[in-house]
């Protein structure tokens, strides 16, 4: 009797196997159709802070430090802020992290082009964006699209869905919180701003984010950059980022250094 | 001025004084000055947002602890260095920008060890 049922399992499992493989194989042939983006990628603000050169460089304003297309209405509220004579000191007391840090740190599209290393998974179903200071964009090319709109609300990191066109990802992002779009910038959108990114690796060692944002309540026309990546020489892992010792408070305003 | 606009005026700035820490405000430093701090480790702290050099002193008939300020992990692991770069007790030579407000605080600029020999890939922070 044991036999029989050591038996029966057996032919059970060999059934499943028979089963599976085909759906295996579909999979891999999906992969196979996939371009290969694995490695470590950094932005050029990342590039900036990791030169030998030392403290000595500064960021680039980027492109999303650049000036939207914005409307008039925006325009003047733009325009008033640079006048604003309380900004210079806020900007002195800016922080990436840690307490009195602006929430849109941790924002897209600043992630894209704020100074870190990610990761590129690429499947069938999905590509992640892995960032070093932890956020995960989740592309989903499975074919699905946004969730309805009783299903959604805005994030910092929007919802995205996209879809492949030979070894070009096009990625569609909506749903993202109201707000500006670079710590670097200016740029301010609404939540119904609609982002379209198409991604295609250049050669071994640079990817490219050609970025376009829309948002007809705030701009006139729809902006559009391209962001490049390079791929990171001396690392073997993603080191992560945690913001655990932050040791700059503010006090009086003022950046200052806290005793250990 | 309600937040939004105040936090877009903030960065309309920021440019101007973004240092290349990635974490802060580079404004606190006062990069046009360089001291040579020489001294004994106190502590060598492998952190993020930045790692840490404490550093004691011999300066005006005693000794001053100085906090020096240095990148990322990840931003020093680049640049050659490793948590057990430093240990308390070892004799190190660094160059800081100073703190504008006068406390023993600074920017990692370049360190070299006892034997003369720089730390990490020479001028990396």
């Amino acid at each position: 009797m044991r036999s029989i049922t050591l038996s029966a399992a057996c032919l059970v499992l060999i059934v499943s196997a028979a089963h599976a493989d085909p759906t295996s194989a579909k999979r891999v042939r999906a992969f196979a159709r996939l371009p290969d983006w694995t490695g470590l990628w950094e932005t050029e603000a990342s590039k900036v802070i990791t030169n030998p050169a030392g403290r000595s460089g500064s960021f680039s304003r980027g492109n999303l430090g650049g000036h939207p297309p914005y409307n008039p209405e925006w325009e003047q509220k733009y325009q008033a802020a640079l006048s604003n004579a309380a900004t210079a000191q806020q900007a002195n007391t800016f922080k990436g992290c840690g307490e009195g840090s602006p929430r849109y740190m941790r924002s897209f599209p600043d992630i894209m082009e704020a100074p870190m290393v990610f990761q590129v998974v690429v499947t069938p179903e999905e590509t992640l964006f892995v960032m070093d200071h932890g956020e995960i964009r989740h592309i989903y090319t499975d074919g699905r699209r946004h969730p309805d709109k009783d299903d959604l609300w805005p994030t910092l990191l929007g919802d995205s869905v996209g879809h492949w066109q030979s070894h070009t990802l096009i990625i569609d992002t909506i749903a993202r919180i109201a707000g500006p779009v670079s710590i670097f910038g200016t740029g301010e959108v609404s939540e119904h701003a609609h982002f379209t990114e198409r991604v295609r690796r250049l050669d071994e060692n640079t990817l490219e984010d050609e970025l376009t944002i829309d948002d007809p309540q705030r701009f006139v026309h729809p902006w559009t950059m391209k962001i490049h990546y390079s791929r990171v020489p001396d690392l073997n892992r993603l080191i992560p980022y945690e913001c655990e010792a932050d040791r700059n408070p503010i006090v009086n305003g003022n950046l200052t250094i806290a005793p250990r | 001025m309600g937040p939004s606009r105040r936090l877009l005026g903030v960065l309309a700035t920021l440019l101007s004084t973004a240092s290349a820490s990635g974490h802060h405000s580079g404004a606190m430093f006062d990069a046009q000055k360089t001291l040579t701090l020489a001294g004994n480790v106190k502590a060598f702290q492998w952190s993020n947002p930045h790692c840490w050099i404490q550093l004691l002193v011999p300066m005006q008939g005693g000794t001053v602890e100085w906090s020096i300020e240095m990148g990322s992990t990840t931003e020093l692991y680049r640049s050659g260095w490793r948590p057990g770069t430093l240990k308390p007790g070892d004799k190190v030579t660094v160059l800081v920008h100073p703190v504008r407000d006068q406390s023993p605080g600074g920017a990692f600029v370049s360190a070299t060890g006892a034997d003369g020999k720089p730390l990490g890939k020479a001028g990396a922070s």
